[in-house]
């Protein structure tokens, strides 16, 4: 396998748990599908819709978030925010994240 | 909103492979989205990007997979060890033994040579397909009642797994010579049960008769076979193994009912014995019913007591 893509291939798995967190951080604000994804391409976190639109309900019915249909446009759409228990899930993840980030940064620091 | 356009169609492909009581909903959002991303594209060519959106949707049964957090596989890494390790005992065991059976009865029973192989390699094809399908099938039903949520860490739906599980070494103990014996006394009832068939051992004014009653051969008999064959297998597995796991215990629960309650049916309905032999060896004196029923419920009994004792020792 050429290394670049064994580059994508790693730093895909390296990415994969990260939207689980970016997703509950964004949601602070309700938002329906598309808008998180693009908002989330924004950001840096470029995920599929393939698997940001399953994601979000499994989070749903986990508790993490809430969902509620929104009719008073045109074209009714479903949004999503986060609930209570989820503040504390994300609270707890982004924790996670800082300490594997600084233990991560702290290891390869010799070879930037 | 149930048209015939490129995104119903995609819509109705996902939602039809997912739980009833989510449909209209995961089809009312998918739609929403689709439709709010292909708005986001070029307007010029609309149909186009409907295209591109789907293309990159991508296949409908994947996505309704994601969406009922179904297995994509039909054995997972879980289950796939012990598939392989059965498969391999059934293929490379308990095949051998039956064809080697068949060919014995085809010479037995005057066949020539290659008659007899023809029927070996019948039996090759047709118990080794039925062996590799229906493991193949029961696997498959294991895996989705068993790992349904479908997550990652579906590991944690078993017991907690501690060194205590680890199998005892290879010494032998007193299990492994119970084991042994009882696939020998197994085997040996499968070829005590052929060979009154075949060489018809008891004699009766000149003629060989049966001991068991040859209707048995047009239906009981192959599954009370079958499960004596797994029995076999499966203490097998228990000696190579080193022990019972829940899962073999388990098996060992299917094997053992396999034959225990046809056998009780069969001695209930006092279709056991073949009557002639009966007659022969009883002159006019009759079996007591209660002999019949005691014998039935006797081995549901044992059957029951051996099924236990194979889930107390996997739990040790």
């Amino acid at each position: 396998m050429p290394e670049e893509e064994l580059i994508l291939t790693q730093s895909q798995e390296l990415r994969r748990g990260t939207v689980v967190l970016a997703c509950l951080a964004l949601l602070e604000t309700p938002q329906y599908g598309y808008a998180l994804l693009e908002t989330l391409n924004d950001a840096g976190v470029p995920v599929d819709g393939n698997t940001l639109y399953p994601l979000m309900r499994r989070l749903e019915k986990q508790g993490l978030l809430t969902s509620e249909w929104n009719t008073d446009e045109s074209r009714p759409r479903k949004f999503y925010r986060i609930s209570a228990e989820g503040s504390r899930v994300r609270e707890g993840l982004a924790r996670e994240w800082q300490d594997l980030a600084t233990s991560i940064s702290r290891l390869t620091k010799e070879y930037r | 909103m149930n048209g015939n356009t490129l995104t119903d169609r995609y819509v109705h492909e996902v939602v039809r492979r997912i739980p009833i009581n989510q449909r209209d909903d995961v089809a009312d959002e998918l739609r929403a989205t689709i439709t709010d991303t292909v708005d986001a594209r070029d307007p010029e060519r609309r149909e186009a990007a409907e295209r591109d959106v789907l293309v990159e949707m991508g296949d409908p049964t994947l996505l309704a997979a994601r969406y009922a957090d179904r297995p994509l596989a039909l054995i997972g890494a879980e289950l796939y060890p012990s598939y392989v390790r059965l498969l391999k005992v059934l293929l490379l065991t308990v095949l051998p033994i039956v064809t080697a059976v068949s060919v014995v009865i085809s010479l037995w029973e005057g066949d020539s040579v290659g008659a007899a192989i023809g029927d070996g390699i019948g039996t090759i094809l047709i118990v080794g397909g039925q062996m590799i399908a229906w493991l193949t099938v029961i696997f498959a039903l294991v895996e989705r009642s068993t790992f349904q949520d479908g997550s990652a860490s579906s590991v944690s739906t078993g017991a907690e797994w501690s060194p205590d599980d680890l199998p005892e070494g290879r010494q032998p103990n007193q299990w492994s010579s119970s084991a042994c014996a009882a696939a020998v006394w197994n085997a040996l009832l499968i070829g005590l049960i052929i060979w009154q068939r075949v060489a018809e051992p008891y004699r009766a004014d000149g003629e060989g008769l049966q001991v068991l009653d040859p209707d048995l051969w047009s239906g009981w008999i192959w599954p009370i076979l079958a499960g004596l064959a797994g029995v076999v297998a499966l203490e097998l597995i228990r000696l190579a193994a080193g022990g019972w796991s829940v899962a073999t215990a388990a098996w060992y629960a299917v094997a053992e009912a396999l034959v225990a309650i046809p056998l009780a049916v069969v001695l209930f309905r006092h279709e056991f014995f073949n009557p002639e032999f009966l007659a022969a060896v009883n002159g006019g004196w009759q079996v007591p019913d209660a002999v019949y029923t005691i014998a039935a419920l006797s081995v549901l009994v044992i059957s029951a007591i051996e099924v236990g004792q194979r889930f107390r020792e996997a739990r040790r």
